[in-house]
């Protein structure tokens, strides 16, 4: 793989035991997402998205087809080394914000720090809160903060561990229009400011359009979008 | 510091791991209180016992004690005493006298001490001493009888010893009963001299020990398998029938209280961890998301739950400790003597226990939990599936053994797993049932009846579990109140104050009208006289009892010795007749002993009374109530049969220590009449009953607030969701009253099917533990149907509302953010 591919894809399908019998929501994935790139999947609601960004970043094991990852390759790895992997190169942000209820705001940004044994998560915790604007907010419990605070919290954190691809899961679902517009400017200046690759889970066609590419999911097959 | 322990230091804020701390605490503090109390109250019994028996152990034997015996018991640490007692003429100012003569060594009495007076008929004072060299005490009745004072010699055998004390009580001897010759002891220094002990002698011989419990025991492994024939060990419980079966029921009890502690503390356990869990999935994947691995989170949790064991179960031994003392020294004052020191080598109980229900209970859920696949995190409503039943068996082995260590036996565990299972399945199909019902016999929301009913079946798999603990915990309590009751009322039934405390024996048909006026002067409450003709079975229809018995092994009671026979017209006090007519010219048989030796109505009994043989059938078969005190007989015949024989006659009283001396000094007008005194063993039988129901009383009371505090945990576990449903239906605009109503609707309702449930697992379990476990007569429990479901409801629907107080007052949306 050449050294600016961070994802590469190859045949990638997936078949999850429901009660109703074996459904494939993948089928046969190829693709490849260079470094630094921002790439949108989009596509209706349950036609796949999410399942392939939980795949892409390492989160559930594909049936078939290889996933690569820089240098790791998921389909050949234990749930420990995976999470080895994750904490390495991978960053997220959910639709539901995620953070931990009894951490506070400043805690929940150093934790992946902390899980590398950085000395200096407390340090860099901070500094990423006040990126975001959170500052005088360290101290503060999840549900002391708006939707807004919690999401700004949440891209503190998936960027607090330096990570190479940054993966997020309808970002602005749960925000206003106001909030949202927030989150995306700075999960986009952090994106550039730090070199990171952004994959991006989205039914908001605008926030799409922002990315370099787009790839339409529908009935388990991914297409890209010309722009 | 860690991350370990920094994340356990937030979750600590957050309030989860404490729930799971608390439920440690609770656990290994209810469990070492009452193993501690437990402990202490045996080891007071056996020390009470052991004033009795004048030793902790004893070996009895019909010859000398074998000299290595004596050297064991010194390389096992024990201290030891010897006591050689024989019957031998007593002589004196031309008098003799058959008495009943002990030679002690110096170290005599182990435990307790002598009663002794100056005074001829004196109530006495203790001494812990023997007599010196050269000198004897004597009963008062043996000096009235020998007619000596203070300072008089009396002569035994070929030594001549000086009288210096009255005898009154011999620590070692008061339950040796019908040893009905007048006492003495002497100097086991002077006993060669007598020259009374020849071959062939009838001496009993005695090694008395005294020590630590373990040395004891060791002693005990050492010498029981060398024992031979007419050579027994014995310990303080088996002292006296009555003494060993009080405090045998009472360690029943407790043992029945603390293994239901051990439940409950598991119920409390499992609850906490799957709180934790529960509260912990979406941590444990969010914490996956961002790299932590199976590895790290599993070290992780166990650093956690290893440090939470230990400050637990350090907080719990603490608080077990603390409670005990608090019992005991509540207990003081109502106790006559101090309850020995508890001791530290105990601890290790509530400490396993807090670790066991850790390994059952926290373990498996936590090893689930490091299991959960990350990618719950993006589909935040799928339901996170925990193998439950793997989960609840492994607790419930657990438990088994758990019980099964804390008993050191399998039947009380047996009995009480079986009941679990059995309510389990009960609550299954009662709860499902019930519930059903309620959910198809309304609709709408209404009223807070049709909410609250509505959602019992919505949320059916919990609700039923909540069921079930709801009624364990009432169940176990039903039980202890059940079995405290009926334990007390037994025993204060079994000895009234008053109960008799002499029996006087060898009574001349003319000695009766003097000795009946003589205690009508001193107010003394007599029983009724009984003539008494000695005999003894030999056939048993048509079969003699030598050849059912060759070797005498395994004979009944009935059977194997010279019985006190007597004959009556009325059933006497205590007596109660089962079949038959008690007036009919036959044998009536006490129910137990005829039961024991396998006869029924209509059988013929031969009886040898004084060389002549009377054959009767059995014509009635009646109770007794030996706890009575009143003279009690197994055979009663007809008048007819017994009237020909000389007989004497017996009669019990009782005698208040104030009466004692005039009564002794009026006795001794009758020196040929006997008199047992078996009133210091009843007294020590009323002093370990009334410690031992108010004892058992606050240990009842400990567990019920253990039980409270578990009830209150099981309603938190599930608050979540009804304070969810609560906030919902407020944000619709119902008012609080309609939320207040339908909570109390839904633990109202649960609070009565739990108690109901429960009342039926107690009545089975007490018929259970009554027949099999105390060996008591099964009765029903009336109380327990209405007291079941009254406090279900009462207390569930309390506790319920008062947990769920928030969800009425705070603002719905605060609490739906909360959520």
């Amino acid at each position: 793989m050449a050294s600016n591919t961070a994802i590469k894809v190859s045949n990638l399908t997936h078949t999850v035991t429901s009660n109703t019998g074996d459904l494939t929501i993948l089928k046969g994935i190829n693709m490849q997402i260079q470094e630094s790139e921002s790439v949108a999947i989009v596509g209706s609601s349950g036609s796949g998205k999410s399942t392939l960004l939980g795949l892409l970043a390492g989160l559930d094991v594909n049936t078939s087809g290889d996933i690569q990852l820089y240098d790791q390759i998921f389909s050949k790895q234990t749930e420990e080394e995976r999470a080895l992997a994750r904490g390495q190169y991978v960053g997220f942000v959910f639709q539901s914000f995620h953070l931990l209820p009894s951490l506070q705001a400043i805690e929940n940004v150093m934790l992946p720090a902390e899980l590398k044994g950085d000395k200096d998560a407390r340090k860099k915790a901070e500094v990423l809160l006040e990126k975001v604007g959170l500052s005088h907010r360290l101290t503060h419990y999840p549900n002391q903060l708006s939707g807004g605070e919690q999401q700004r919290v949440a891209i503190a954190r998936a960027f607090a561990s330096n990570p190479k691809i940054l993966f997020a899961d309808e970002p602005t679902g749960n925000l206003d229009e106001e909030n949202g517009n927030l989150v995306i400017k700075l999960l986009f200046d952090l994106n550039q400011s730090q070199g990171t690759t952004l994959v991006m889970v989205t039914h908001d066609n605008d926030l799409a359009k922002m990315c370099d590419r787009q790839l339409v999911m529908s009935a388990g097959q991914l297409t890209e979008k010309a722009l | 510091m860690s991350f370990t322990f920094r994340l356990m230091l937030r979750d600590l804020r957050s309030g989860d791991l404490l729930t799971l701390l608390l439920a440690l605490v609770i656990s290994v503090g209810t469990v070492t209180s009452i193993g501690l109390f437990i402990d202490r109250l045996q080891l007071s019994f056996e020390q009470e016992s052991a004033n009795l028996l004048a030793a902790d152990r004893l070996v009895r034997s019909d010859d000398a004690i074998p000299m290595n015996w004596k050297e064991e018991a010194t390389a096992q640490s024990l201290q030891y005493a010897e006591r050689t007692s024989f019957t031998t003429m007593m002589f004196a100012n031309n008098a003799l006298q058959l008495s009943q003569l002990s030679a002690v060594s110096d170290a005599y009495p182990l435990k307790g001490a002598y009663l002794v007076d100056d005074e001829l008929f004196g109530t006495g004072y203790g001494l812990a001493e023997t007599p010196k060299p050269g000198k004897v005490w004597v009963s008062s009745r043996l000096a009235s009888l020998l007619n000596i004072k203070l300072g008089d010699q009396v002569e035994v055998g070929d030594a001549t010893l000086v009288v210096s004390k009255y005898l009154v009580r011999d620590p070692g001897s008061s339950t040796s009963a019908f040893a009905i010759s007048p006492r003495a002891v002497m100097n086991m220094a002077d006993l060669a001299a007598t020259n009374v002990i020849i071959p062939g002698s009838r001496v009993r011989y005695s090694l008395l020990l005294a020590g630590e419990r373990s040395n004891l025991d060791d002693y005990e492994q050492w010498i029981v398998p060398q024992l031979k024939e007419g050579e027994r060990w014995r310990t303080p419980t088996q002292q006296g029938d009555r003494i060993g079966d009080t405090i045998g029921r009472a360690e029943s009890f407790l043992l029945l209280a603390g293994t239901l502690a051990v439940i409950m503390s598991g119920v409390a356990m499992a609850l906490a961890s799957s709180r934790f869990v529960k509260r912990h999935l979406m941590q444990v994947a969010i914490l996956k998301t961002l790299g932590a691995t199976p590895k790290l989170l599993g070290r992780v949790f166990f650093q956690q739950l290893f440090a939470l064991f230990v400050v637990g179960a350090g907080i719990g031994l603490g608080v077990g400790w603390a409670i005990q003392e608090l019992i005991a020294s509540l207990l003081s004052g109502l106790m006559s003597t101090a309850l020995p020191e508890p001791s530290v080598g105990r601890l290790w109980l509530g400490a396993a226990t807090g670790l066991i229900s850790m390994l059952v209970f926290c373990f498996p859920l936590m090893a689930h939990l490091i299991k959960i696949s990350p990618l719950s995190v993006l589909q935040p409503n799928a339901k996170i599936e925990l193998n439950t039943f793997v989960i609840y068996l492994i607790g419930f082995v657990g438990m088994y053994g758990l019980m099964c260590i804390y008993t050191k036996g399998f039947l009380l565990p047996s009995i009480m797993t079986a009941a679990i299972a059995g309510i389990a399945l009960l609550v299954a199909a009662i709860g499902w049932v019930a519930f059903k019902l309620g959910r198809s016999l309304t609709s709408g929301a209404t009223s807070g009846w049709q909410i609250g009913l509505a959602s019992l079946y919505r949320r059916l798999v919990p609700n039923l579990f909540q069921l079930l603990v709801f009624t364990l915990i009432i169940m176990l309590t039903l039980i202890l109140v059940g079995v405290k009751s009926s334990l007390i009322a037994d025993w204060q039934q079994q000895l009234p104050e008053d109960a008799p405390n002499h029996y006087l024996f060898n009574v001349q048909a003319n000695q009766i009208g003097p000795i009946n006026e003589k205690t009508e002067q001193l107010g003394v409450a007599k029983s009724d006289w009984y003539p008494m003709v000695r005999g003894r079975v030999t056939i048993a229809n048509d079969v003699t009892i030598e050849s059912m018995y060759p070797d005498g092994r395994g004979e009944p009671e009935l059977y194997d010795r010279e019985l006190n026979l007597t004959w009556s017209d009325t059933l006497g006090k205590g007596n109660e007749l089962v079949e038959g007519d008690f007036t009919a010219e036959g044998l009536s048989v006490e129910q137990r002993a005829a039961k024991e030796a396998g006869l029924k109505m209509g059988d013929i009994l031969t009886i040898n009374i004084g060389g002549n043989l009377v054959t009767l059938p059995i014509t009635s078969i009646r109770t007794v109530d030996w706890g009575s005190m009143q003279p009690n007989f197994y055979l009663i015949l007809p008048k007819s049969a017994l009237e020909d024989y000389p007989a004497n006659f017996v009669s019990s009283v009782f005698v208040s220590p104030e009466e004692a001396q005039p009564f002794y000094q009026v006795m001794a007008e009758f020196p040929t009449v006997s008199i047992l005194n078996v009133g210091d063993v009843l007294k020590q039988v009323q002093t370990i009953i009334g410690q031992l129901s108010k004892a058992i009383q606050l240990v009842l009371f400990c567990i019920l607030s253990a039980g409270a505090l578990v009830l209150l945990a099981s309603v938190r576990s599930t608050l979540e969701e009804r304070l969810e449903e609560g906030a919902l239906l407020r944000v619709l605009g119902a008012r609080a009253a309609l939320v207040r109503q339908a909570l109390l609707v839904e633990f109202g309702a649960l609070g009565f099917f739990a108690g109901l449930i429960a009342a039926i697992g107690a009545e089975t379990c007490l018929y259970g533990l009554q027949v099999f476990v105390f060996n008591a007569e099964a009765s029903f429990h009336p109380l327990l149907w209405l007291l079941g479901p009254l406090i279900g409801v009462l207390v569930i629907a309390t506790i319920g509302i008062f947990a769920s107080r928030t969800v009425l007052k705070v603002p719905p949306m605060l609490l739906l953010r909360d959520l």
